[in-house]
């Protein structure tokens, strides 16, 4: 049967002010949900890769270093949270408290029992998950907005718990841990290797993220996000998949903590609390939740900016809450979908993708 | 033995009663449609019978199987699956992904569909696969709907007004691919409120008012049945319409 649509050929006879509004609106756009080709995503993948491993050799120096080591790390735990958040679409403001789960389970784990980090790790990262399928529990019940409540509360008790811990928790001062088991002939104390070891947990994360985004899990993940009744109707569990992607993105919270307790070797509440965690969700949504590089850009673009215009604390949190400000106002998908927008604009490849209209937000 | 059977079910919102006591027996080769006026539970026993909204009463069986209130996925992966009236899709996703995703819940096609790429085929939609949903115009819209719902391979289909909202020659096409469905074992029962269409299309009928069954049987029967005249065109005009 012949198919009638309605839009075809609307731009091609539209006014120059309408042709003009027409391209803002592809670079602002959230286009998500239509791929690169393959070829493309191959090669800035590989340029990735090289930029990230050849960091260290740079001569940026110890902070710059530091820094970078921070920005990866906490790239790792917003990869969970843009897989809960932008595949899914179940924001958190409470994810610093499930990193933080990790790091104080490890922590707990090397203090008491010895155990060091790659013991410790898989007992973490699991605590994390079970943790964060627990306080997805309510989310079956209560809608979005609910749940973000529900976390920002579990945040704020899992700092009064860990300040009243004693000696288990360590109270307000927190816990010390030694140095990374070294693996033979690497030995972490050495930055440029504990930035290599976070890398390596940076490229699983965004791998294990590439997969599931590909996936029949992903695709159902976001028929979720998109449509709760009518991923019913097509025999979705979808409870079950609400509960199952917080918990995997507790996985990916467990690993970020270990690593960032590893890094620092001391951890007090503080580092898990609201602050933390809102800046979590900031970055996210700044980077762009749906775009495979977002979580890291958005990583990227919150921990260095204060470093490259030289903002102290106060001053940081209002530049952070004015480029919050205007990504939402300008670029809904994030940084990420800007930068896709603006190399299709350069290539024509919105020449496949010419949909009016075609805002991904849901 | 009916594939579908409901027996005395009833829903209740409250103190309003929207089902009273429902038999049905709706068989997988051939298209059965329901009527009513608005407010009459068409709609409502197409939410309960697909575990949308739990029954307050009553049973309703799949194959002998008794399927009331097992929750809405579950109901689906049975191969009982529905439409809904508002042309519902994944809108931020693209054409070929809403049909995949039900495709891949669906055992992928069953033999029947090789692809999603065939689904959109059969329903006409196949040139804009790479459109995404919510930019879709309505009558493509409603085609993806459905291809969405025969993802799933579905023995039987509801469809909930797949004709609303369409112009004449939209719905026309609309229920020429419909009556291609029965010959390939996948069973329709659909509410419209064309009764034109309806009874072109549909082999037999069944009429609801107020939460129960008035009449059922081949359409020109039913529609020749005082008492469904009186519930379309009111006691007083019956003269005047006939």
């Amino acid at each position: 049967m012949p198919v009638t649509d309605n839009s075809a050929g609307k731009t091609g006879a539209a006014p120059e002010g309408a042709r003009a509004r027409d391209r803002l609106a592809l670079l602002t756009a959230d286009n998500a949900a239509v791929p690169l080709p393959a070829g493309v995503q191959a090669i800035t993948a590989i340029l990735l890769a090289v930029l990230l491993i050849a960091l260290p050799w740079l001569g940026l120096g110890y902070r710059f270093l530091s820094i970078a080591i921070t920005t990866l790390y906490t790239a790792i735990g917003l990869y969970g949270l843009g897989l809960q958040f932008g595949q899914a679409g179940i924001m958190s403001v409470g994810h610093a408290a499930l990193m933080g789960v990790g790091a104080y389970a490890s922590a707990i784990l090397s203090v008491q029992l010895g155990l060091g980090l790659w013991a410790s790790l898989p007992f973490a990262m699991a605590l994390s998950a079970i943790v964060g399928g627990v306080i997805g529990l309510p989310t079956l019940r209560v809608g979005g907005q609910h749940y973000i409540i529900i976390t920002f509360c579990f945040c704020a008790l899992f700092v009064i718990v860990l300040t009243n811990g004693g000696t288990f928790t360590g109270s307000a001062t927190g816990l010390d841990v030694g140095s990374v088991t070294p693996l033979p002939g690497i030995n972490f104390d050495k930055l440029s290797n504990n930035y290599y070891l976070v890398l390596a947990a940076l490229f699983l994360a965004v791998v294990a993220t590439y997969l599931i985004g590909n996936s029949r899990y992903g695709r159902t993940l976001r028929a979720i996000r998109e449509n709760e009744q009518l991923a019913r109707s097509v025999g979705i569990n979808v409870d079950l998949h609400k509960l199952g992607v917080l918990m995997v993105s507790g996985l990916f919270a467990g690993l970020a903590g270990v690593l960032q307790l590893y890094y620092l070797r001391h951890i007090s509440p503080t580092l898990f609390g609201a602050f933390p965690s809102l800046y979590l969700a900031l970055m996210v949504m700044l980077g762009g939740a749906r775009y495979l590089y977002g979580p890291l850009i958005g990583a990227v673009v919150v921990n260095f900016l204060p470093e490259v215009l030289n903002l102290d604390p106060v001053d940081s949190r209002i530049a952070y809450g004015v480029c919050l400000l205007l990504v939402i106002l300008l670029l809904p998908g994030g940084v990420g979908a800007g930068i896709k927008n603006i190399y299709c604009a350069i290539t024509g490849g919105f020449e496949t993708q010419k949909q009016r209209g075609s805002n991904g937000r849901a | 033995m009916a594939a579908l059977e409901v027996r005395g079910l009833r829903k209740q919102f409250g103190g309003v009663v929207a089902l009273n006591g429902i038999d049905l027996d709706i068989d997988t080769d051939r298209v059965v449609g329901i009527v009513g006026p608005n407010g009459s539970g068409k709609t409502t026993l197409f939410n309960v019978v697909t575990g949308v909204h739990p029954a307050t009463g009553g049973a309703v069986f799949w194959h002998g199987q008794d399927i009331t209130n097992i929750g809405a996925h579950r109901i689906a992966r049975k191969r009982l699956v529905r439409t809904f009236q508002q042309a519902m899709s994944f809108p931020g996703l693209t054409v070929d992904e809403n049909v995949r995703i039900a495709w891949e819940q669906g055992r992928k096609g069953d033999g029947r569909w090789a692809s999603p790429g065939m689904i959109l085929e059969f329903v006409g939609l196949a040139p804009l696969s790479k459109a995404i949903a919510g930019s879709l115009p309505f009558g493509s819209l409603r085609r993806l709907g459905l291809a969405v719902a025969l993802g799933v391979s579905p023995e039987l289909l509801l469809l909930d007004e797949p004709g609303a909202g369409l112009n004449d020659s939209e719905a026309q096409a609309f229920a020429a691919v419909i009556a291609q469905l029965p010959p390939q074992g996948i069973g329709v029962c659909l509410i419209d409120h064309d009764m034109d269409m309806m009874a072109d299309l549909c082999d037999r009928l069944i009429v609801l008012d107020f939460g129960t069954k008035i009449a059922e049987g081949p359409p020109g029967e039913v529609l020749a049945d005082p008492k469904v005249r009186e519930v379309y065109l009111g006691p007083d005009k019956k003269a005047a319409a006939s």
